[in-house]
C-alpha cells in the first residue's frame, strides 16, 4: 500500500519534471545540438552530449523557470561544462592567418561578418572553451583587449539582419 | 568604476560566452542585482547568443527525446526508491532498540558470487532466514526421533518374531 502510494507519487512527480524538461527540449534542443555539433564535429557524439545535458537539466529544472533566467544560456553553460574535457583535445578554428587548421564548419552569417581577429576571439571563447587569458596569450594582447574585441563581435551580431 | 564603463568593459560578453572566471561571475551577479542597466544589457546579450544558436540549429533525431525521457524516468524512480544503508553506529552512539531511527528503507548487504560482489536484501528477510533455520532444526530433531522410534519398533518386532518361533517349537 505504502509502496504503491510512493510509486504513484514519484510517477506524478516524474511526469511533471519530464514535461518541464520536454518543454525546454522543444524550445532549445535544436539550438543546443547545433552548438554542441560545432564543438565535437560528430552527430552521434553531439547527440550523446545533448541527452546528457537534458537529463541533468531535470535535477535543476526549477532554476530554468525562474524570472530573469535565460534557459538557453543556462543549457549552453551546462553543455560547456560537459564539454570541458573535449575542449582540451580540439584544435583551432580555420581562420585566415591562423596556423591551426581545424576547420570551422559552421556557416554562421554572424561569424562571416567578423574580421579574422574577431573570429579568432569569438570562436576560441565560444566553441573552443578557451579562457580570456589563453586567447590573450595567443594573440599577444591584454585580457582587456580581448574583452573589447569580444564586445565588438557582439556589436556585429546585434547589428546583423 | 562607472556602471557604463563596467558594461562597456566586455565582462558581460565574457560571461555569456561562458569564459568568465568565478570571481567575475560573482561580481557580475552582484552588479546584475544592484543595477537594472547591467541586468538589461545581460538580457540583451543572452538574446544575441540565442540568435547565433538559431542560425546554426540542427534538428535532433526523432528518438532523442525518448532516450532523454527514459533516462529521466530511471533517475527519478531510482531517487524515489533509493535504500538507505545501515550506517555504522559511532562509538558514542549505542544502539537503542526502543529508538525510532526513522529509516525509510532498511537493507542489509550480503556477499554473493556475482560480478558486482554484493547484493542488497531487505532487512525483513532476516526473520525469514531465522524461521528457516529454526524449522530446519525442528525437522532434523523430528527426523532423528522418528528414526530411533522406528529402529526400536523394528527391534521389538524381531524379538516378538523370535519369541513366537520359540513358542511354536
Amino acid at each position: 500500500m505504502i509502496l504503491n502510494t510512493q510509486l504513484q507519487t514519484s510517477g506524478t512527480f516524474a511526469e511533471g519534471k519530464s514535461l518541464a524538461v520536454h518543454n525546454l527540449y522543444n524550445n532549445y534542443a535544436a539550438m543546443l545540438l547545433g552548438y554542441i555539433f560545432e564543438v565535437v564535429k560528430n552527430r552521434s557524439e553531439a547527440e550523446q552530449y545533448l541527452i546528457a545535458v537534458f537529463t541533468d537539466a531535470q535535477s535543476q529544472i526549477d532554476e530554468f523557470y525562474k524570472p530573469g533566467v535565460n534557459a538557453f544560456c543556462r543549457l549552453q553553460l551546462m553543455a560547456r561544462k560537459k564539454l570541458a574535457d573535449f575542449f582540451l583535445s580540439i584544435g583551432e578554428c580555420n581562420i585566415g592567418g591562423s596556423q591551426h587548421q581545424q576547420p570551422f564548419t559552421g556557416k554562421n552569417k554572424f561569424i562571416q561578418q567578423m574580421d579574422t581577429q574577431q573570429q579568432f576571439v569569438f570562436c576560441g571563447l565560444h566553441w573552443h572553451g578557451k579562457t580570456i587569458g589563453k586567447v590573450a596569450a595567443e594573440l599577444n594582447k591584454t585580457e582587456n583587449d580581448i574583452r573589447k574585441i569580444l564586445k565588438e563581435c557582439f556589436t556585429i551580431i546585434r547589428n546583423s539582419k | 568604476m562607472r556602471i557604463e564603463d563596467y558594461i562597456e568593459s566586455g565582462i558581460l560578453e565574457t560571461f555569456v560566452t561562458g569564459a568568465a572566471s568565478d570571481d567575475e561571475v560573482k561580481e557580475l551577479m552582484y552588479m546584475k542585482a544592484m543595477f537594472p542597466e547591467v541586468n538589461e544589457a545581460l538580457l540583451q546579450l543572452e538574446l544575441d547568443m540565442e540568435r547565433i544558436a538559431q542560425n546554426m540549429a540542427i534538428t535532433p533525431p526523432a528518438d532523442t527525446w525518448n532516450k532523454i525521457e527514459q533516462e529521466i524516468s530511471d533517475i527519478i524512480l531510482r531517487e524515489a526508491t533509493q535504500p538507505e544503508k545501515y550506517a555504522r553506529q559511532s562509538s558514542e552512539e549505542k544502539f537503542d532498540g526502543n529508538k525510532n531511527y526513522n529509516n525509510k528503507h532498511h537493507y542489509i548487504e550480503v556477499e554473493a558470487e556475482a560480478e558486482s560482489s554484493h547484493i542488497k536484501i531487505h532487512k525483513n528477510w532476516k526473520w525469514v532466514f531465522a524461521a528457516v533455520f529454526v524449522l530446519g532444526k525442528i525437522f532434523l530433531g523430528c527426523a532423528i526421533y522418528f528414526y530411533l522410534e522406528n529402529r526400536q519398533a523394528q527391534q521389538q518386532i524381531q524379538e516378538l518374531k523370535t519369541e513366537l518361533k520359540q513358542v511354536k517349537k
